[in-house]
């Protein structure tokens, strides 16, 4: 998936579907289409998690402010 | 730490000295850090000793309390001390096992002349506190996973390597935008408010920290400076304050949106713990696999008892049919002449006609005798109508 989306937005999704999916009131077709939209959010959120190094950014102060 | 147990005397429990100063000493490690005001006397310093002793004495009541503080640290304050100067010291009570005595045990030793500073601080704090500015319902939630954070710290390498330690730790695809500027000294107040300003901008930064470790009464006043303070409250994203130690109180730390003891308390405020995200997430995989189980489970009963039905559909249709179809025999069965036949009557025609009047025929016709089983063939003698 690729996904604008912040890592927080993405994972409300997931849950939103899990949550759906345990309500139980979803056609099979429907279903299965969740199902699998749910595996790639996984995916996703998990390589976004992983993939990563931390990255440090320095920033210079304003000359101005002192 | 042994456990602090009692020996039982029948009823009565009985501590020895040894668990019972133990189990006080414990329970005296629990307080929280506190300064206390008193004037130096008894000071012992030896360059053979760890520990450097001293008395703090009450003017008023003459009350006095052990302190002890490290000979590093104390060297490190260069504070030349004289029996009878005033002095505030922070620190933790204590107690010496082996002998139950109770003392301070100091993290640094301040000489009293602060009183102008610390009246004018109190009045600030007031004024702000009466704006609102501390109030916790401008406190904002800090994001739970930013997508960088904001590090505003001096030329503090301690702060600032725990600090980034614990976010790289806690959270490896995190980002951070380190913005160092001094913090201290004349100047140091406009520079925090342009620290601040230039981090708040930045376009990924979503939460800030304020980070600064420990250090006099004096090193630490720019983070109580009114345009500090303001800057903080009305900063465009959540800060967090780890300025100083336990024990300080800045009044950047009130104006926050959180406050954190330690740079690497700041830490975990500011970023998830990987592990927990990662545990949550395949938790949540775990459920969507099983949701969806049961969901194709519960549709592969339901079809199977439709198949099971419309196989038996047809049988049910026929046996049906047939028990009506039975029904109608036996009452058609009922009806018929045939029935009547066994019970001993017989059907007599004359011709093809049945015969139901004497006077329809004349002695010497031929008449034809339906039984039950087989018929007769006769002649009429007489007539008797």
């Amino acid at each position: 998936v690729t996904d604008e989306r912040s890592f927080e937005e993405l994972q409300r999704e997931l849950e939103e579907i899990v949550t759906r999916l345990e309500r139980g009131d979803v056609a099979v077709d429907e279903a299965i289409a969740l199902f699998r939209r749910g595996e790639e959010l996984y995916k996703t959120c998990v390589e976004r998690l992983r993939g990563a190094e931390l990255r440090i950014e320095e920033l210079t102060p304003p000359r101005s402010a002192g | 730490v042994a456990k602090v147990e009692p020996i039982l005397y029948g009823d009565r429990k009985v501590y020895t000295v040894s668990s019972f100063n133990r189990g006080i000493g414990s329970y005296l490690g629990r307080l929280p850090a506190v300064w206390v005001e008193g004037e130096v006397t008894e000071l012992r310093r030896n360059d053979a000793w760890a520990t450097v002793f001293l008395t703090l004495k009450d003017p008023a009541t003459g009350s006095t309390l052990r302190v002890t503080i490290g000979r590093r640290a104390f060297d490190r304050l260069e504070l030349s001390l004289e029996e009878g100067e005033t002095v505030h010291v922070a620190g933790r009570a204590e107690l010496y096992e082996q002998k139950g005595e109770l003392a301070l045990r100091a993290s640094t030793i301040e000489r009293v002349g602060l009183g102008a500073h610390l009246l004018a601080l109190e009045k600030l704090k007031r004024r702000l506190a009466a704006e609102g500015l501390f109030s916790p319902a401008r406190k904002r939630p800090l994001p739970r996973l930013p997508r960088a954070v904001g590090i505003l710290t001096g030329a503090d390498a301690a702060a600032r390597g725990d600090l980034v330690a614990t976010i790289g730790a806690r959270f490896p695809a995190a980002k951070v935008v380190v913005c160092e500027t001094r913090v201290q000294g004349h100047g140091a107040p406009a520079r925090l408010v342009g620290a601040l300003g230039a981090l708040a901008a930045h376009p990924e930064v979503d939460v800030l920290v304020l980070a600064r470790g420990g250090g006099s009464f004096e090193d630490l006043l720019p983070f109580s400076d009114e345009v500090v303070v303001r800057a903080v409250s009305s900063c465009s994203v959540p800060v967090v304050s780890a300025v100083g130690h336990e024990q300080d109180t800045p009044l950047c730390d009130l104006a926050a949106d959180a406050r954190a003891a330690t740079p690497t308390a700041a830490g975990a405020l500011v970023v998830p713990d990987l592990g927990e995200l990662v545990t949550a997430l395949e938790g949540s995989r775990r459920r969507l696999t099983l949701a969806v189980r049961v969901l194709l489970e519960r549709d592969t009963a339901r079809l199977t008892r439709l198949g099971e039905r419309l196989r038996v559909a047809p049988r049910l249709f026929l046996e049906r049919r047939r028990s009506a179809l039975d029904h109608t025999g036996a009452r058609l069965q009922a009806l018929s002449p045939l029935a009547t036949l066994g019970r001993g009557y017989a059907i007599v025609r004359a011709g093809a006609e049945a015969l139901r009047d004497a006077a329809a025929v004349t002695p010497g016709d031929r008449l034809d005798i339906e039984l039950a089983s087989g018929s007769l063939g006769a002649t009429v003698d007489d007539v008797r109508p």
